[in-house]
């Protein structure tokens, strides 16, 4: 390549001009190179789940402010309204969400939270740890306080709370006071949450004597008599209805004077005007009047047990005899081997097919305290727990009894941790309970009794279901939604409303003449979950500010008309609703300012801590704004002082 | 109220108007010489209603199949993007406007439209062209229709969305269903929550309006009234909080289409159309022995 060489000058000119470009693109490339290198930060986006306004108007409400603060934070948000069945599908089965908002069923015991939080449940189906935490720290309280009683126990719930208070696995906003109506002449003292409740208003006479004729129950949906198995999770359902049909060993009841806000049963329907709320809020005197939770041992005639393992290895061992005469809506005799055969089914539904087992969805936590359960006789049978302690033991007896000559043949696996058992809709339900379904149509669910059921013999049941039964059977009619349900109780077509209506058309009732009210503080709480596979959401610095951006007070306030109660307490944050924990528990030290002035026993030690907690600036309860609405400047300080930073007002990963 | 009682009070009301329509619009001679000699008409459109019959058949038997296939199979949720499309195209949410004009009186005339007008408007042009002396116009009709269901039924099972009202209760009034909670029990028959996009009510309405005007030197005075109630039924699905813009528009190209495809096509042409390209495959492929 010698020939026609260039020239000196131009040879120079070249080599100039071939650095320059070098170093101009050595300059250029790295820049290049990094921006090709590195994906671009993106804005981080959100997908909020939860049911249509038709299956929940307050959810769907609580979202539509969830949603807003979160865009306003600079978030990216989807909105998707699911139907509810499928709601807890997507959530519980499949675990395809980033963040939804529900209704939980509610917590009964403490020891429940190890179910919703344990890591040993990471992979399981259900409201067993649909949020994929999983954290060392908090599994180990969880552990203790199944084996701990008394103090010792209360103080290791109180360090986990405070524990789930900083890392947020997920957030409760409140715990809704549910309405329901009732014909003047039925004398309802609660609203119709759980089986308890329908028996509770069975033993009632009502104004013109013993029925012989169904109590008309009122609910509203759609396809509510389509699954009628005990075991699923993902199906519209009457509450109590499968409770009923299906009983325990010993049944969770509440019992004793109803609650102060049946004030409205004295029938001078005047001091229940539209705008009357429920007094919650200035606490106190009311918490006394409050019903108490007893267990009333249902299919069990007796519980015997026996704590007598040595000091260092507690064994703890309970005896369980079932009543005579129990029998199956087919007529088959309800021994102990069927007790046995529920509690080893619903641990593993394809009973040994499958390595791993395929638990049932429900009842998970409470079947776990058993460790093993054998039949003594036809009638006892014998469970031991371990080293649990007995108050988290009993949560176990409170699992409906299966009949094992109708669910022995549901073993079989039809899909992917799926066997039978947990597909089918179960259309003729054959129970144990004193009423049995005859009829189901679209609009029509019919309960008729069961004659020789021990529980129409007054001796031989529990004192609990004295007067047992004013009415022949139980009638559910179904209406297509709350509008029309409400019509139906005004034009007398039902005795009584078995879901609950919205605050705001409260005043439907209180102006009629021949209709009353009652209100009730159920278990349930609407919660915020979060999927920890979420890039961000597996950040629980992230989860702290997100938890923030609801305004529990204004949505008891304004979006349920004051018929809920915020979440203040960092128990209630979690979903725990009693007088220890709960919203205005004595244990509520470090949120909610509610309870302070009530505790007097605070002492200077508490105040100093909290101060210390205050001090941290972490409060899941101080809603950044007002109103409902976020202040936008704040909320971005809190993103940045996470860690996290601002482009053109969207929130970066 | 009972599904008998409203169904039997939704009858009530649309035989009233459908008598009074009739003698207007149609005039009694005409019915009567129609009903007469109703068998070669029926004879003439008998294709296009069985392929109506076919389409609303496979729609009401397969409902619980296409529910689950819906919801659990291949639905792709869409409801974020017809919200999300209102705010960030409009100044205000469409469906929050409409609402904004609120009066009770407003809000029965449109619940009626939604339920009575509707139906009306529906039934009445099958009286008006089995009327006339042809029946080309009643075979457009049916063949548009069994298009609009049978196009809606796919989206359905396509797009898996929810109307304003159940996704945002606190923007959007569900007027309808507080107005008038009965009306509940009968669209609870023939429909789901999530069968949203596109407004059947939309499409078969202005499918009805489209054909009026196709027709206006047989009935002139149709025109306006249809007219007027099919745009009222658009409006009105919006005012009720039960369907979105992009449901309303989805559904008004969708009547334009199936008008079109009525008027162009026949069952005739298509099942020849069908068995020709069968023949042609087959003759090719199936049985090349013969050849």
């Amino acid at each position: 390549m010698d020939e026609g060489a260039p020239s000196a000058t131009r040879r120079g000119a070249l080599a100039g001009a071939g650095s320059a470009i070098a170093t101009a693109l050595a300059g250029c490339s790295e820049r290049l190179w990094s921006r090709a290198g590195t994906a671009g930060s993106e804005q981080i986006e959100l997908t909020i789940k939860t049911v249509p306004a038709d299956d929940d108007l307050a959810a769907a409400k609580i979202v539509s402010q969830f949603r807003e603060n979160l865009r306003d934070a600079g978030i990216g948000v989807t909105h998707e309204p699911v139907p509810e069945a499928d709601l807890y599908r997507d959530v519980l089965l499949d675990e395809e969400y980033d963040v939804f908002v529900a209704r939980h069923p509610g917590i009964e015991e403490y020891d429940a939270l190890r179910g919703l939080l344990h890591s040993e449940f990471v992979n399981e189906q259900g409201w067993q740890n649909p949020f994929h935490f999983s954290d060392v720290l908090a599994d180990d309280y969880l552990d203790r306080q199944r084996r701990e009683t008394g103090e010792q126990r209360r103080e290791t719930i109180a360090e986990l709370l405070e524990y789930l208070g900083d890392t947020v696995p997920y957030t409760t906003i409140g715990f809704p006071i549910e309405i329901a109506g009732h014909r003047a002449g039925i004398d309802a003292r609660r609203t119709l949450s759980c089986p308890g409740d329908y028996f509770d208003l069975l033993c009632r006479e009502p104004a013109d004597g013993p029925r012989d004729g169904p109590l008309e129950v009122g609910v509203y949906g759609d396809r509510l008599g389509q699954r009628l198995n005990p075991l699923v999770v993902d199906r519209n359902r009457i509450d109590g209805l499968l409770g009923l049909l299906y009983e325990p060993l010993v049944r969770r009841v509440e019992t004793g004077p109803s609650r102060e806000e049946t004030r409205v049963d004295d029938e001078n329907g005047d001091d229940t005007g539209a705008g009357s709320q429920p007094n919650w809020s200035d606490s106190g005197t009311e918490t006394e009047t409050e019903t108490e939770t007893e267990r009333v041992p249902w299919l069990a005639e007796e519980v015997s047990w026996d704590e007598r393992g040595t000091g260092s290895e507690p064994r703890l061992r309970a005896d369980v005899t079932l009543r005579e005469g129990l029998e199956w809506h087919d007529g088959e005799p309800l021994e102990a081997d069927d007790v046995v055969f529920t509690y080893r089914f619903l641990a593993d539904t394809s009973m040994g097919a499958v390595d791993g087992g395929v638990p049932a969805p429900r009842y998970r936590s409470q079947g776990t305290v058993v460790e093993t359960v054998d039949r003594l006789d036809d009638r006892t049978v014998r469970f031991s727990f371990g080293e649990t302690s007995r108050p988290v033991a009993t949560t176990a007896f409170s699992i409906p009894i299966l009949p094992a000559h109708v669910w022995r043949d549901r073993t079989e696996l039809v899909a992917d941790q799926r066997t039978e058992a947990l597909t089918t809709d179960n259309e003729e339900p054959v129970g144990s309970g004193p009423f049995e379904i005859t009829d189901i149509t679209i609009d029509r669910i019919e309960l008729e009794p069961v004659e020789d059921h021990v529980f129409r013999e007054p001796d031989d049941r529990p004192e609990f279901l004295e007067g047992f039964s004013q009415y022949s059977g139980i009638s559910f009619r179904i209406d297509p939604n709350v509008g029309t349900m409400m019509d139906s109780l005004l034009d007398g077509e039902i005795d009584v409303t078995g879901d609950g209506i919205p605050p705001e058309d409260i005043g439907r009732f209180t102006d009629a003449e021949d209709v009353s009210t009652v209100t009730g503080q159920a278990d349930s709480f609407y919660m915020i979950g979060y999927n920890h596979h979420h890039p961000e959401l597996g950040n629980p610095r992230f989860r702290q500010i997100v938890s923030r951006l609801v305004d529990r007070e204004h949505i008891a306030l304004d979006l349920f008309n004051g018929f809920a109660e915020p979440a203040t307490s960092l128990g209630s944050l979690v979903g725990l609703s009693d007088d220890e924990f709960g919203p205005n528990g004595r244990s509520g030290e470090g949120t909610g300012d509610q309870s302070q002035d009530a505790n007097e026993d605070e002492d200077e030690n508490e105040d100093g801590d909290e101060n210390e907690d205050e001090a941290d600036g972490i409060k899941i309860t101080d809603f950044p704004g007002t109103d409902g609405e976020i202040d936008v400047e704040l909320v971005r300080s809190l993103f940045r002082d996470a860690g996290y930073r601002y482009a053109d007002g969207e929130l970066l990963e | 109220m009972t599904l008998a009682a409203v169904v039997l009070e939704l009858a009530l009301v649309v035989a009233t108007m459908l008598a009074v329509a009739t003698l207007v619009v149609v005039g009694p001679r005409p019915v009567a010489t129609a009903l007469s000699d109703f068998r070669w008409r029926l004879r003439a459109c008998l294709l296009p209603l069985a392929a109506l019959a076919v389409v609303l058949l496979l729609r009401w038997a397969t409902v619980d199949v296409v529910v689950r296939l819906e919801r659990e199979v291949v639905g792709t949720p869409v409801t974020s993007y017809l919200f999300e499309f209102e705010r960030l195209v409009f100044p205000e949410y469409p469906v929050a406007a409409l609402q904004s004009f609120q009066t009770p009186e407003v809000t029965a005339y449109f619940v009626f439209v939604y339920i009575y007008g509707y139906a009306f408007l529906l039934l009445f042009p099958f009286i008006a062209y089995f009327a006339l002396e042809e029946m080309e116009e009643l075979s457009t009709l049916i063949v548009a229709f069994a298009v609009n269901y049978g196009v809606g039924l796919v989206c359905y099972v396509l797009f898996l969305s929810m109307g304003p009202r159940n996704l945002e209760p606190t923007l959007f009034e569900g007027l309808l269903y507080d107005a008038f909670p009965q009306s509940r029990t009968l669209t609870n028959q023939v429909n789901q929550n999530t069968n949203v996009f596109p407004s059947l009510h939309s499409s078969l309405s202005m499918t009805v309006f489209f054909i009026a005007w196709q027709t206006r030197e047989k009935y002139p005075l149709w025109v306006p009234i249809s007219g007027v109630l099919a745009i009222s039924v658009v409006v009105s699905t919006m005012y009720l909080g039960i369907h979105w813009f992009l449901d309303v528009v989805a559904g008004t190209a969708l009547a334009a289409a199936s008008v079109y495809v009525a008027r162009n096509y026949t069952i005739e042409s298509a099942v020849g159309g069908i068995r020709g390209y069968l023949d042609g495959r087959l003759g090719r492929n199936g049985r090349p022995d013969r050849d």
